[in-house]
């Protein structure tokens, strides 16, 4: 998700210290919840048997956060699949403004294509577009998210709890846990290189491992929604040059993050990761945008199959479509043949001449044609 | 990044005789040049999301330039806040100030505007 990325770019992984923090009074709430979630899931592993002060449970209980943060926005995702899936009943009205500005590189009649797309969709009521509220609002919960499994730390070694429901003890007990026995869930790749504490080779071999992971989802995601869903007139604008540039960028950012993330926190990203890659996959296998990559391919894969998709985006057999098809073609030339022939153009001039002819003699021709 | 309606651009530059006239456009151009970072570098990575035309931030924009970024900002909130998953988008452009007396550049940033 985009907002991961630019929660990374923006945040800093001290947190601020001393004076009058109205950061921390703002940011308590989203603390609270994700301690609440957090504590929520380690509750229920102990219950289950699992020993509280392992490494594995709190990973888990990490994990389960992602799955819980990722599942409240994820009627957004389902909101949005569905409003694609109207677009494809105002394609062929799309497609003639599309062709209305076709070439056309100005701002101006960029400007104007975009104003009729939207009107467009108005006129509808749908849109493809996911919107931007949305995107801010998880953005409070995500930096909740990081300063609470990076304030560990802080919070254990200064012998407090969390805001909330993470206490003394099990502040304690997160930052005694550690990954496979070696790893800290507290400590960064900077950290482990610099105070060397026992174990610390693995430490970083592991931090290293999942900060690839990390970038590499990230990238790997991104590279996939602009080679392949992408459609040809999205591909001609300003922001996909800018959108190809970042690709690149983003990750060398990414470099410099991973180097002061906690092993906990990388642990989240790359979870949540996984799951933007899935979403990613479904969406492009299933639901591509018209006339991009994806869709090609899934044309392919349809046909290969004995199947099509027919003009109101549903998967039916080929025969179905075919019928379909043939029936269009029909009730176009039906349509038509129904039309009167078109007119010939006349000057002004003519056509009051030949009423003026009609008016004084109605016997003769009226289309004015020499006889 | 979307582009900035036609709107938002003009061609006009600040001329050193206008330093002291442009001293009250300092707020709102500070909050245009943070804008244009955002659009720059922020942007780009969510893509095309915004339902509106113009986009959120394009509206951003256009509503500090009109309107300064005290009443600027204030639009922006109310635009981010309609822009929601229940909303149907469409055309949606910034109110125009009904005295706007200033000259934008290029760029989309306030100047003082000149007789000539």
């Amino acid at each position: 998700m985009g907002s991961d990325l630019l929660f990374a770019a923006s945040t800093t992984p001290a947190a601020s210290s001393g004076g009058f923090d109205l950061l921390g009074i703002v940011m308590w709430p989203f603390k609270a919840l994700v301690e609440a979630i957090l504590v929520a899931w380690h509750w229920l592993f102990t219950s289950l048997g699992m020993q509280g002060a392992a490494g594995l449970t709190w990973v888990l209980s990490i994990v389960g956060l992602v799955l819980v943060i990722r599942a409240a926005v994820f009627p957004l995702f389902v909101r949005q699949i569905k409003s694609q899936r109207k677009m494809m009943e105002i394609a062929p009205e799309l497609k003639k403004v599309q062709e209305k500005y076709k070439g056309k590189r100005d701002q101006l009649s960029r400007e104007a294509m975009s104003r009729e797309t939207m009107a467009l969709y108005k006129r509808h009521g749908t849109t493809p577009m996911s919107s931007c509220l949305p995107l801010l609002v998880q953005m409070p919960f995500l930096l909740g998210m990081f300063y609470t499994l990076s304030d560990v730390k802080k919070h254990a070694v200064a012998g407090e709890g969390g805001v909330w429901l993470l206490t003394k003890q099990l502040t304690k007990q997160f930052y005694d846990a550690t990954l496979f026995g070696v790893a800290p869930l507290h400590t960064s790749l900077v950290d482990a290189v610099q105070h060397k504490p026992a174990g610390w080779e693995t430490t970083v071999a592991i931090l290293v491992v999942l900060v690839i992971l990390m970038i590499g989802s990230q990238f790997f995601t991104q590279l996939q929604i602009i080679s392949k869903n992408l459609s040809p007139e999205a591909k001609t604008g300003q922001a996909y040059q800018m959108q190809k540039i970042m690709l690149y960028i983003l990750p060398l950012g990414f470099i410099f993050s991973g180097l002061f993330f906690p092993l906990g926190v990388v642990i989240y990203w790359f979870i949540s990761n996984l799951w933007t890659m899935g979403q990613q996959f479904l969406v492009l296998r299933e639901m591509p945008t018209p006339g991009s990559d994806a869709a090609k391919a899934r044309e392919e894969r349809l046909a290969r199959k004995g199947k099509a998709i027919n003009s109101e985006g549903k998967v039916v057999p080929k025969a179905a479509y075919d019928a379909e098809q043939q029936k269009m073609l029909e009730d176009a030339e039906r349509l038509r043949a129904q039309q009167p022939k078109r007119q010939q153009p006349k000057s002004a001039k003519r056509a009051k001449k030949d009423q003026d002819h009609a008016k004084k003699d109605p016997e003769k021709n009226v289309n004015g044609d020499k006889a | 990044m979307s582009a900035l309606p036609a709107y938002s651009r003009g061609t006009a530059h600040l001329h050193a005789g206008d330093a002291l006239r442009a001293v009250p456009l300092v707020p709102r151009n500070l909050v245009l040049g943070f804008l244009t970072a955002y659009r720059a570098v922020v942007s780009p990575l969510y893509g095309d999301v915004c339902a509106y035309y113009p986009s959120c931030s394009a509206y951003a924009v256009g509503a500090v330039q009109q309107h300064g970024a005290v009443k600027g900002a204030g639009l922006s909130a109310w635009r981010i806040l309609r822009c929601n998953p229940w909303s149907h988008g469409g055309v949606d452009d910034v109110p125009p100030h009904s005295d706007f007396r200033h000259a934008l550049t290029p760029r989309g940033f306030v100047v003082p505007s000149r007789k000539d």
